[in-house]
């Protein structure tokens, strides 16, 4: 037999066939190719025998394991590997509840983030006709960019309704302010204009009344929380409240419907649902007018009709649009579905649904799977050492007939039984600990609830199947392999020079340093940016909402005697509280600035500091053309000298009086905007502020607040403490911080855990060593050294890895985030170094001390 | 003989070709042998699937051969009919005579 057939296709027919049938097949096959070979040439053999193999490849010739009695046998055998697995956790109680404990932090934390990441993945997923709700759009031409908009015409959605026999129902949503009073009670409130069809496209689940309640205009619905807040115990159906419009106009309602609590994963809703009709009652004029815009148009597909039959009609709204004499021109108008909506809501410039940014979500679930992967590296570090007791169980099973992949078996099964352990404390944790603080810290509340029964089930087995074979597999497959002899003999050691555990653990003291720096920096530009100077001085300064000028006199008569009053002064616009943007032309190119319009005494109030000039006076050259810019508007302006230097705003030339140093108007996200300030010039005040010592600032309050129902019975009394204005930002900002911390704290505590299971193994394994070094003479810091020695250099290397990249990212990460934050010292660096030494100090040292107390006589008198 | 015991056209083909080739019969003889006299393309692994069936309903038996060298010194399983494998070709052959003469001689008038 000169040719050879395939070897390839041999090798595979032996893997695969029977071994009984194995010869006479084997024997048919070579005969067949012999006599190919000898007629037709070899290729030609080859290829008949290739298929030959493949054509035997049946069932009734597959190597099976043919015996029930093996299956039996596995059954056995499986019951005994969770017997075994129960005593090896027993028996090892502290490692394995650091396994477990470990591993359910950070199941904990990854349950927590994917239940965040559901919910904003299947936001407004109750409405049962999602799939055929659309939101209108448009894209709007603003200076050179294009912009997504949700607010679209308000005669848009009527004139797709009409024109397109596709639309089965279409829904405005028109906000507007207004003050709600019932009894003596009266509070500012958003309110919403929608059309009747709103209830019946959306699936809010109501408590009280119908989904037809708002096709009689005098009814309105309002929120459960609404009920609560106006009517407390009383059945709110059919009250009457009336409600002064931003118009002055008032008008009266009755409760025609409740809300029930809305679903935690409703990306937009009402507090107050009012007809549309009334709408058109108050602003008559707007009947017409294609150039004014409502907040969102909804339309419903009729059953099986397509969104591409409405969107080919979007050119004639377009043109509609564009000849009225509305100052922002559509371009095109789009749609979003209603499932896609909040997703990408972030996109959309005052964008009725509110869903979170992608980035939140991303970041998160990165963190999360960083956290899994250390308890796993964790795991699989102290399962290879904890391994080294067993070897000698291992090597008996072998001798006594078990092989290796019954080895593995047994491994995987404890390993999963641990698993299932540590899935089932994280969980618990994850609903008693991380959830209700997550919720604690951002403005949404998840419940413990996932989008449906499948996405939970399939994370959860995922998840043990994953972390249980992904932990697991290490030890399993790699103490599997050692053969009895060597381990009898005691060759096989490992665990002391093996080089994965110890870059696994460098790995997580890499992370920790680099999440413990980025902490560090994270919470010291916090509490910087908690103490930084605002450019004013906030303190003792109240600002109450007014209607119109009359409302600010009156109010100026009122109160100006009180005695801890300092000053009073009024504007339209304030600083803090509501930050007007206007575009600035300066030599042909435009620019964003602040601006608000003063009266002469508000610069003062508010302690504004001037640098050079003069603030504003009540004299007519000053209300009408003069005014005071920022040290930043001087800067973009780029003037040497500031003062009589003039720019146009409003078709006005503006000449700069004053110069002020530059403020925080809005938040330390972003940069100070220029800014200037104009005179009043007849324009209505909105703002009331006064200023008084801080000591007194609460009782001035309640004295404003008597005045206040004095003058405006109808109007809630809405005032803000200035130093209040920025909390929101705070607020966002410290739950950052805290997210930092935590994340950090959790990293460092998965590393000591790792750590410290490594090193109570190494030097379980290595007493016999310590107590003849003892024997020799050593000095305990001898041992002390000889101990930690390793540790201490793989800590040491990935704090120099570490630092640095930690020292960058954050500094990246900060810089795009704050306009101004904080300078990185060496602070961080100190601090993080000590914390880790001291984590790791308490960790090691009652090990280290047990090195140290060997009794020689102990553990040497057995060999 | 119940249904389980029903013969198929290939199974009775290659039973009758064990049967032809009289201690000769093995996988590779007796696809050639189907392959001589039946002109059809048969794969050697349809025939071993085919024995192996008829040996497991009892219709042939098998022993090992010697070994050989043109088979890289692999044995040959041989194959023979036995009784009831004897017994299942007469009943075959023995029920087509039967229903072939029952056909009427006026069927085979194909003249018009």
């Amino acid at each position: 037999m000169n040719a050879q057939p395939p070897k390839w296709a041999d090798r595979f027919l032996q893997w695969y066939c029977n071994p009984q049938l194995l010869e006479e097949i084997q024997g048919d096959v070579y005969e067949l190719y012999d006599r190919r070979t000898n007629e037709k040439g070899s290729s030609f053999a080859n290829r008949r025998f290739v298929w030959d193999v493949i054509r035997f490849l049946r069932w009734s010739n597959i190597k099976k394991s043919d015996s029930k009695y093996t299956y039996m046998n596995h059954f056995i055998l499986f019951r005994n590997y969770l017997k075994l697995g129960f005593r090896s956790i027993t028996h090892n109680w502290v490692t394995s509840s650091i396994n477990i404990f470990g591993l359910a932090i950070s199941i904990g934390c990854a349950i927590t983030v994917l239940r965040f990441v559901d919910m904003q993945l299947h936001m407004d997923s109750f409405h049962t006709k999602k799939d055929r709700i659309y939101q209108v759009l448009h894209w709007v031409e603003d200076e050179s960019d294009r912009d997504l908009w949700g607010d679209v015409p308000l005669l848009a959605g009527p004139a797709m309704l009409t024109d397109n026999p596709a639309i089965e129902e279409m829904a405005r949503v028109e906000y507007i302010d207004g003050n709600v009073r019932y009894g003596d009670d009266v509070f500012g409130e958003l309110l919403g204009f929608v059309d009747p069809q709103f209830l019946e496209i959306f699936d809010f689940p109501m408590i009280y009344g119908n989904k037809d309640a708002l096709y009689q205009k005098e009814q309105i619905v309002i929120s459960r929380d609404m009920a609560v807040k106006y009517f407390g115990y009383e059945d709110p159906m059919g009250k009457e409240v009336s409600i002064k419009f931003s118009n002055g106009k008032i008008r009266r309602f009755f409760i025609g419907g409740i809300m029930d609590e809305y679903p935690s994963n409703a990306s937009f809703y009402l507090h107050f649902y009012i007809s549309m009709e009334v709408f058109f009652d108050i602003h008559s004029e707007k009947h017409f007018d294609w150039s004014y815009l409502t907040d969102a148009t909804f339309i419903l597909l009729k059953e099986g009709q397509e969104i591409g039959s409405v969107e080919s009609s979007y050119e004639k709204y377009v043109e509609l649009q564009n000849q009225s004499d509305s100052k922002w021109k559509s371009m095109e108008f789009t749609t979003i579905s209603l499932p896609q909506l909040s997703k990408r809501s972030f996109e959309i410039r005052s964008s009725f649904s509110r869903g979170g940014h992608p980035a939140g979500r991303i970041g998160l679930a990165v963190i999360a799977l960083l956290l899994l992967t250390m308890s796993c590296f964790n795991y699989m570090n102290i399962s290879v050492a904890s391994a080294t007791k067993r070897l000698k169980e291992i090597a008996l099973r072998k001798v006594m007939g078990g092989v290796r992949r019954q080895i593995i078996h047994q491994f995987l099964t404890e390993n999963l039984l641990q698993c299932a352990f540590a899935l089932i404390v994280g969980t618990a944790l994850a609903y008693y600990l991380f959830l209700p603080g997550f919720n604690a810290m951002i403005p949404i509340h998840i419940p413990f609830m996932f989008s449906s029964w499948t996405v939970m089930i399939i994370f959860f087995v995922s998840l043990l199947v994953l972390i249980g074979l992904a932990s697991g597999a290490y030890p399993a497959f790699y103490i599997s392999r050692f053969q009895p002899i060597g381990i009898f003999r005691g060759n096989e050691r490992f665990g002391s020079k093996n080089i994965a555990s110890k870059i696994l653990l460098a790995f997580q003291f890499f992370f920790v340093f680099v999440t413990i720096v980025g902490g560090f920096i994270f919470t010291d530009n916090g509490r910087y940016l908690n103490n930084k100077d605002w450019g004013y001085n906030p303190s003792g300064i109240i600002a109450v909402n007014v209607q119109d000028n009359a409302q600010y006199e009156q109010m100026k008569a009122l109160v100006q005697e009180h005695p801890k009053i300092i000053s009073i002064g009024g504007a339209k616009g304030h600083v803090g509280g509501s930050n007007w943007m206007v575009n600035v032309d300066h030599l042909g190119e435009q620019f964003r600035a602040h601006y608000y319009r003063v009266n002469d005494d508000y610069m003062s109030t508010l302690n504004l500091r001037l640098t050079k000039g003069r603030f504003l006076t009540a004299r007519s050259q000053d209300q009408i053309s003069s005014a005071v810019v920022n040290q930043k508007f001087v800067d973009r302006m780029g003037w040497e000298e500031a003062i009589n230097q003039t720019f146009v705003y409003d078709s006005i030339r503006r000449t700069v009086v004053g110069v002020v140093e530059d403020f925080h108007g809005v938040s330390f996200y972003n940069e100070i905007l220029p800014t200037f300030f104009l005179g009043m010039n007849k324009e209505n005040a909105n703002h009331f502020v006064i200023k008084t010592d801080v000591d007194s600032q609460f009782e001035v309050d309640q004295y404003l607040k008597e005045a206040w129902y004095r003058i405006a019975p109808d109007d809630p009394y809405e005032r803000e403490f200035q130093s209040d204005v920025l909390n929101d930002f705070f607020e966002e900002n410290n739950a950052n911080v805290s997210l930092m911390v935590f994340i950090s704290g959790l990293a460092i505590v998965l590393a000591c855990l790792g750590l410290y299971g490594l090193l109570s193994f190494n030097i379980q394994r290595r007493l016999k060593e310590f107590s003849v070094r003892k024997v020799l003479g050593a000095a305990p810091s001898n041992i002390i050294k000889v101990a930690s020695r390793q540790y201490i250099r793989i800590i040491v290397i990935s704090f120099i890895l570490g630092a640095p990249l930690g020292f960058f990212l954050i500094d990246m990460l900060i810089t795009e985030i704050y306009s101004d934050p904080k300078a990185t010292g060496v602070l961080p660096f100190i601090a993080s170094i000590s914390i880790v030494i001291i984590t790791v100090g308490l960790t090691i040292s009652g090990q280290i001390v047990r090195a140290t107390k060997v009794n020689p006589s102990e553990n040497l008198r057995n060999e | 003989m119940g249904k389980g015991g029903h013969l198929g056209e290939f199974e009775e083909l290659v039973l009758l070709t064990v049967g032809s080739l009289y201690n000769e019969a093995y996988g590779v003889s007796i696809m050639d042998e189907i392959v001589k006299e039946s002109r059809r393309e048969v794969n050697v692994s349809a025939v071993h699937a085919v024995l192996k069936r008829l040996e497991a309903k009892g219709l042939v038996k098998s022993w090992m051969g010697g070994a050989t060298k043109e088979r890289g010194g692999r044995r040959k399983r041989y194959f023979s009919l036995t009784m009831s494998g004897k017994k299942a070709l007469d009943e075959s052959i023995r029920l087509r005579v039967q229903m072939y003469n029952r056909i009427p001689d006026v069927s085979f008038n194909f003249s018009y």
